[in-house]
């Protein structure tokens, strides 16, 4: 039963995309979840449902209405080249390696026992 | 007379001068020759309607004011050549001359940072605040002076409560204004919300709200805004005639309030 209305629609020549501002209405139940958006989204511009972008859903005091942004890209090239990191692995295009928080810190911590080059054989290491 | 002969005999020679003066003598010139035409015609008693004199009166009129602003700006460049005329030429070492000397400007600063330096092994060890912009002075000003002025200045916003407004509405013989109630707390973050939302749409991204604004913000919407209906101000310096003490009794109650209000509501729903 959600509505999808946009609003301030702006074709960005130099991003190869067309950005708007997406709302939706969905009086009584949770907010939609942003893969159901962009199939909406999808049908509505007539496109396939990959070179869609949504991001920054905010729900309304009182439910029922939220706002949020949305790309469409002429091509999943131009996505690939212009998206940022982060987005393009919620759509499991890229995959970003994270080393543990942790890891990170002892490492760091090793590091700061050694001066000079040493400090990358140390990492490397990782006794 | 004297003049007409001088000038006949060119003895006025205005070929080197500044050209936009010269234009304006012509201007002017014409002008005059154009206005004696038209008076000449006048008491003659001949009509001057569609006379080519008038347009041309016209046009230089327009021409004159429009000349008038430039003349302002070149006052100053005028009076100058005129100076120099009078006196008779100039000194390279002058200080009045055309243009400001950048050099003489760097030189006066270094001259400064180095007097300070020196200065500074100079002068006792008192710490003397460096004189950025005038304060305000008050020396003369006696004890009883100021807690004047503190009660007059609570007078005046004892006045400017609203119990005291409500009073004066009753008993006032003009006709009642029914307004919107604006509160202006609301009003503010009202404002500030909607100065957000709009920024965050123009550039396409979203704030991450913190918890000071995420706290004004639940304090607005929520139940906190009923206490201040037992609220009143303190019109101690009209009823007494003496100032009302630290206000920050009020502030504290009114958050001990809240907060209170918040811990039974939630105590009571658990017991339930």
């Amino acid at each position: 039963a959600a509505t999808i209305r946009t609003r301030k629609f702006m074709t960005n020549r130099l991003l190869c995309r067309k950005q708007m501002i997406v709302d939706v209405l969905h009086p009584g139940k949770a907010t939609i979840p942003k893969t159901e958006v962009r199939e909406k989204l999808a049908k509505m511009y007539k496109t396939t449902p990959d070179v869609i972008f949504c991001f920054g859903f905010r729900t309304k005091f009182g439910g029922g209405k939220t706002s949020g942004f949305g790309l469409i890209y002429d091509s999943l090239d131009f996505a690939k080249k212009f998206e940022p990191k982060y987005r393009l692995q919620r759509h499991g295009l890229v995959e970003i390696k994270k080393t543990g928080r942790k890891q990170r810190k002892e490492r760091k911590n090793r590091q700061k026992k050694v001066r000079g080059t040493k400090k990358a054989k140390v990492g490397a290491g990782k006794k | 007379d004297h003049l007409l002969k001088k000038a006949t005999e060119n003895e006025y020679n205005t070929s080197k001068g500044i050209s936009f003066l010269e234009l304006k003598y012509q201007l002017l010139l014409s002008y005059l020759m154009n206005l004696t035409y038209i008076s000449l015609q006048k008491s003659q008693g001949s009509s001057i309607q569609d006379d080519p004199a008038i347009d041309r009166l016209i046009e230089i009129r327009t021409v004159l004011e429009k000349m008038r602003p430039i003349d302002k700006k070149l006052k100053y460049q005028v009076d100058k050549v005129v100076r120099t005329a009078a006196s008779g030429g100039t000194d390279s070492s002058d200080p009045l001359r055309y243009r400001a000397n950048p050099e003489n400007l760097i030189s006066k600063l270094d001259d400064e940072s180095e007097s300070e330096s020196e200065g500074e092994e100079k002068k006792s060890k008192i710490y003397h605040p460096p004189k950025l912009t005038a304060m305000h002075y008050e020396g003369d000003e006696t004890e009883m002076d100021k807690d004047q002025k503190v009660l007059e200045r609570a007078k005046k916003r004892a006045l400017s409560t609203s119990m005291l407004r409500e009073l004066r509405e009753e008993f006032s013989e003009g006709p009642t204004e029914i307004r919107e109630t604006t509160s202006t707390q609301r009003s503010r973050a009202e404002r500030k919300l909607r100065e957000r939302t709009h920024y965050e749409e123009e550039n396409f991204m979203r704030f991450s709200v913190s918890k000071k604004d995420k706290n004004e913000m639940k304090r607005v919407a929520g139940l906190s805004s009923l206490n201040n209906l037992t609220h009143f101000d303190d019109i101690s310096a009209l009823t007494e005639g003496r100032a009302p003490q630290a206000g920050g009794s009020s502030k504290k109650r009114k958050h001990g309030g809240k907060g209170k209000k918040g811990k039974k509501g939630f105590k009571k729903k658990r017991i339930h």
